[in-house]
């Protein structure tokens, strides 16, 4: 038992804050705990939970990628126009998919192969893609989205949105791809230490590459989500959306730093993230409040246990200091 | 990760790989910098008579000062291999929170500075102390203060707006100013630009800087406190971004809670493309700088060529792209011989 | 690389998927699921509408807000104001989404992406929920009325009026919008041509035909500005019909020295633009009364949620001191009342 709650800490964490959020924002507005409600607004997260699963292999790897928002943009305006040009839906959704899988391994091609910084090329890409997705858009974006190009956000399981149920099936798929496949295995590996990965065979470089175009990928479909839900292909699609993927990766316990980090703190992190909006939003908390919160929560909930323990580091046991500083951990 | 405190795990790389041969990968690297500055010049004026023009030069170093200023912040962290995302709300908020103060008391109008100073050092002291003590991963950290110090300005602010009337007449003069045949911006910039270029030159917090960022490791085993090297680094990028926000707010007038969001990417963008090494430890004040005056240019030389929007994006996009790729070749050309590594080698 | 470590797990996540895409097929509809959380119906006395911004933080929408508030307070109803202070589309839909069940009776919304939010506005109709756009629309059939504070081509007239007032003896113009998707902005641009090509009145004026973007941002709207007049000498005017990119470029002309050569004009807040105006660097700014607009669009949706009038074309709304108003097709409405700030009247708006 003292073992899981080790192992799945951050987990647990999680499932407590989200218990708390969902006490908060039941107490803050009486419509909270309608199911009905809950489950439309959580479609409203599908977008952002995509791309940060996505994102997730990468930060794992100890990379990152800030371009996926503008990736996306291209998906929805490309999806857009191949409906309006009347091509079926059925090409359609792989040459998205495979568009924005072809953006995402060129970052990932100049991060692995070129060895330059991942920050600075997805910078780069950033607005190139979203340049991109402009010029593709034209002027007013694409207007007269075919009906069939909707059903997804037009179809329930039960009372459950398919696009929710969707959520869910990717989040298995990256637990089983993290968890269960040797990409999986190398991606920490690579995380921890990219040097030692190579000199012990780990295909650094293809990896790497995967990831990224596995991103590319999921910023694809979740560009198909957005058309679907928002019936609006244009050039500024998810503009600054990214902040909050990264916080939603950040949050599930998915070191900043390579190396460490589960699927189900992601889907926990959205969880949370999107019980504490839906609960602020359903009460009209004012906008500078939530911004407020979101950006707290992210700082306490990493700062305050590191500042426990740094706290009794110092004051707890009178250890000496040592003067290499432990190793920080986050998951 | 590429911008943490800590452990980094592209030891390997060619950044980490001394001092000395980084320092002549850095005077390459800022010559091609000035280079592709030239080169950019030379191309615009070519397009259009209008480009080679002593008023659009003037123009243009006025656009990039602000840019230029913050960039100069924000070098001096990413030198420790560390990064400050909140430089755009910090900015915003010493705009509007000491216009505001200023506005409603006159007597404090003289000491404006000193205000930005005083807030720029708590913010940045802030972000140091997240990043240093409680070691949080820096981008991490500053996307949690970005939110909060922007969320403070709005919360702050009620959806107002500071008005140009309300503003230190003498900052409003400085806007307008031109001293010597340039506007004064641009002589506060350089002031800014040569000061902290002479500080990281010459004092001792400075080198340190330099040390930290090329081998965390090493620095902590001779010695170095890695903490306070960081939150001195961080104090010093708060002050720089608040005056910058001084700055900002003058030259725009209206002053509303939004100002300035979104413009970290910019001074990032400013940054790599002035040859900083986002790894820490490689690259200049001076490179930051030119790094701002290549994006106004090239955003100045669109205009005039009458380009849309949408390919000034792609075009700095792929701007940022190739000035990374070119440092990586830079560096790789000097380490050639310690740089042999298969992952380095696939892409020649 | 994908391949599976362990046999066992390759079962698990077969069946998992297997058990899921079951579950999906077996259980797909195409109709939404409705709440059966009991709803208030549209009683008079406790009738609610909700204000929701592009977001909030700007001043623009502050003063429609105050607007908004005064027209409760003379109907006697309940109001309040919600919205994101981030300018992005998710975030307006997330607003409206999470007001839906709080059964507003009507929702007035300025659009931030007229498409993208027409989803979310239509599924509020479909739970009995008025809706009235104000400032920017959404698409026709995601609302009922929509206030339009000035058609495009009134708008179009009264920006380039305000040139001329400027300017008296015409020249080029250049135009600075806020984005290629804001629709009213394209269709000023669009009509400013077209009037500059086609009528007497502007014949003395001329165009830059490409026009930039600096969607609402003061510090982008200012470098544009100084990079349009370093690419153009014979500038004369720059246009926006953003409340922020005009007060930024009249401010970037001073920054340059160029006070007196080159005008900024367009809409404006007259609080921003009250010193530019007393100091003579520019002569005329535009806009309406944000405060009226909001007014009439509050009462608008309360007449909607109390049945007085159905949004068809034709009927009149009654908005008491802030006049009277005939939909028109569509469901548009024409609020059509320009301001024309000057020297001479400046002072007397405190907005």
């Amino acid at each position: 038992m003292r073992n899981v709650t080790r192992r799945y800490g951050w987990e647990l964490l999680l499932v407590v804050l989200i218990g708390l959020a969902g006490i908060w924002s039941s107490t803050l507005s009486p419509y909270f705990l309608d199911p009905v409600n809950l489950l439309s607004s959580a479609q409203f997260f599908v977008i952002f939970s995509l791309m940060a699963f996505g994102l997730f292999p990468i930060v794992v790897q100890g990379e990152i990628d800030i371009s996926l928002a503008s990736t996306l943009a291209v998906g929805s305006v490309l999806f857009g126009q191949l409906s309006v040009a009347g091509v079926p839906l059925v090409m359609a959704l792989p040459v998205v998919l495979g568009a924005c899988a072809i953006l995402g391994a060129v970052n990932g091609f100049l991060v692995a192969y070129a060895g330059l910084p991942s920050l600075a090329v997805t910078l780069g890409t950033l607005g190139a893609y979203r340049g991109l997705a402009y010029i593709l858009a034209g002027d007013v974006g694409v207007t007269g989205i075919t009906p069939d190009y909707l059903q997804l956000a037009s179809t329930w399981v039960g009372i459950v949105p398919l696009a929710v149920v969707m959520v869910l099936v990717v989040a298995v798929f990256f637990w089983l791809l993290m968890a269960r496949t040797a990409f999986g295995r190398y991606s920490y590996a690579i995380g921890n230490s990219a040097g030692a990965s190579l000199m012990a065979g780990v295909p650094v470089p293809r990896t790497r590459v995967l990831a990224y175009t596995l991103a590319g990928a999921m910023a694809g479909l979740a560009g198909l989500v957005w058309v679907s839900q928002y019936q609006s292909a244009r050039g500024d699609n998810a503009d600054g959306s990214i902040l909050f993927v990264l916080t939603a990766v950040v949050l599930g316990g998915v070191s900043i730093k390579g190396g460490s980090g589960r699927a189900l703190g992601v889907l926990l992190a959205i969880i949370l993230l999107g019980t504490i909006q839906t609960g602020m939003k359903l009460a009209n908390v004012p906008g500078t409040s939530q911004t407020l919160v979101i950006g707290a929560l992210l700082v306490g909930s990493i700062g305050i246990p590191r500042s426990i323990q740094l706290f009794r580091q110092k004051f707890g046991r009178n250890k000496p200091r040592a003067s290499v500083r432990p190793a920080a951990t986050v998951a | 990760m590429t911008s943490t405190s800590t452990d980094q795990p592209r030891k390997t790389l060619p950044a980490r790989l001394g001092l000395s041969g980084g320092a002549a990968a850095l005077k390459v690297r800022f010559i091609g910098v000035i280079v592709f500055l030239a080169l950019l010049g030379i191309a615009f004026s070519a397009l259009t008579p209008r480009f080679a023009t002593l008023d659009n030069g003037r123009s243009i170093l006025f656009t990039a000062a602000i840019l230029a200023v913050a960039a100069v912040g924000q070098a001096i962290v990413v030198l420790t291999g560390n990064l400050d995302l909140s430089v755009g709300a910090i900015m915003g908020m010493a705009a509007y929170v000491i216009y505001d103060i200023a506005g409603q008391n006159p007597v404090l109008q003289p000491y404006v500075v000193v205000l930005a100073i005083l807030l720029g050092a708590i913010l940045g002291a802030f972000n140091g102390f997240l990043v240093a003590v409680l070691q949080i991963p820096s981008i991490v950290a500053t996307l949690g203060t970005l939110s909060i110090y922007r969320g403070f300005v709005s919360f702050y602010a009620n959806a107002t707006e500071v008005t140009s009337g309300q503003l230190p007449p003498w900052m409003r003069m400085l806007a307008t100013a031109s001293w010597f045949g340039l506007p004064a911006y641009v002589w506060v910039a350089l002031a800014i630009v040569i000061t902290t270029a002479v500080a990281l030159r010459v004092l001792p917090w400075g080198r340190k800087i330099y040390a930290y960022g090329s081998n965390p490791k090493a620095a902590r085993f001779f010695g170095l406190n890695s903490t306070r090297i960081i939150i001195g680094a961080y104090v010093a990028a708060g002050i720089i971004a608040a005056i910058a926000g001084l700055l900002l707010g003058a030259q725009v007038g209206n002053i509303n809670s939004l100002l300035a969001s979104g413009f970290e990417m910019q001074v990032l963008a400013a940054v790599v493309i002035g040859g900083v090494s986002i790894w820490g430890g490689s690259g200049s004040v001076y490179g930051a700088a030119v790094g701002a005056i290549v994006l106004a240019t090239i955003n100045n030389g669109l205009v005039l060529l009458q380009v849309q929007e949408y390919y000034r994006l792609l075009i700095q996009g792929a701007a940022i792209v190739a000035a990374v790729a070119v440092d990586a070749l830079v560096q790789r050309r000097i380490h050639s011989a310690t740089t042999r590594r298969r992952i380095m080698e696939v892409v020649e | 690389m994908f391949t599976l470590t362990r046999q066992s797990s390759r079962r698990i996540g077969a069946a998992a998927l297997a058990v899921v895409a079951g579950i999906v097929l077996a259980a797909c509809s195409s109709t939404a699921p409705t709440s059966n959380s009991a709803g208030s119906t549209a009683d008079a006395n406790s009738l609610k509408i909700f204000m929701a911004p592009k977001f909030t933080g700007l001043a623009y929408f502050e003063v429609a807000r105050v607007g908004g508030e005064q027209a409760a307070e003379d109907v006697g109803f309940e109001f309040q104001y919600i919205g994101s202070d981030k300018p992005e589309a998710t975030e307006q839909i997330a607003t409206i989404t999470n007001a839906i069940p709080q059964k507003p009776s009507a929702l007035v919304v300025s659009a931030i992406d007229g498409d993208a939010v027409a989803p979310s506005l239509k599924q509020a109709r479909d739970a009995g929920i008025k809706v009235v756009t104000y400032d920017a629309d959404a698409a026709v059939d995601s609302r009922d009325l929509f206030i339009n504070q000035l058609s495009y081509q009134l708008a179009a007239e009264t920006m380039l009026d305000a040139a001329l007032l400027n300017s008296p003896d015409g020249g080029q113009v250049a135009f600075i919008s806020a984005s290629p998707t804001a629709p009213n902005h394209t269709a000023h641009v669009k009509i400013m041509k077209e009037l500059i090509d086609s009528d007497e009145r502007y014949s003395s004026l001329s165009y830059i035909d490409t026009v930039q973007f600096a969607g609402d941002d003061a510090t982008k709207s200012q470098e544009i500005a100084l990079n349009l007049i370093q690419a153009n000498p014979d500038l004369k005017v720059i246009i926006s019909s953003s409340a922020v990119s005009a007060p930024a470029a009249q401010q970037a002309i001073i920054n340059a020295g160029k006070t007196g050569q080159v005008f900024a004009t367009g809409f404006a807040l007259p609080s921003s633009v009250s010193d530019f105006i007393e100091s003579g660097a520019s002569k005329a700014f535009a806009l309406w009364d944000p405060a009226e607009l909001g007014y009439v669009a509050t009462v608008a949706a309360y007449q909607l949620a109390t049945g007085e009038i159905t949004a068809e074309e034709g009927q009149v709304i009654d908005a008491g001191k802030a006049g009277k108003y005939t939909v028109g097709k569509d469901g548009e409405v024409l609020y059509d009342k320009p301001l024309m700030f000057t020297a001479d009247n400046i002072a007397d708006y405190d907005f």
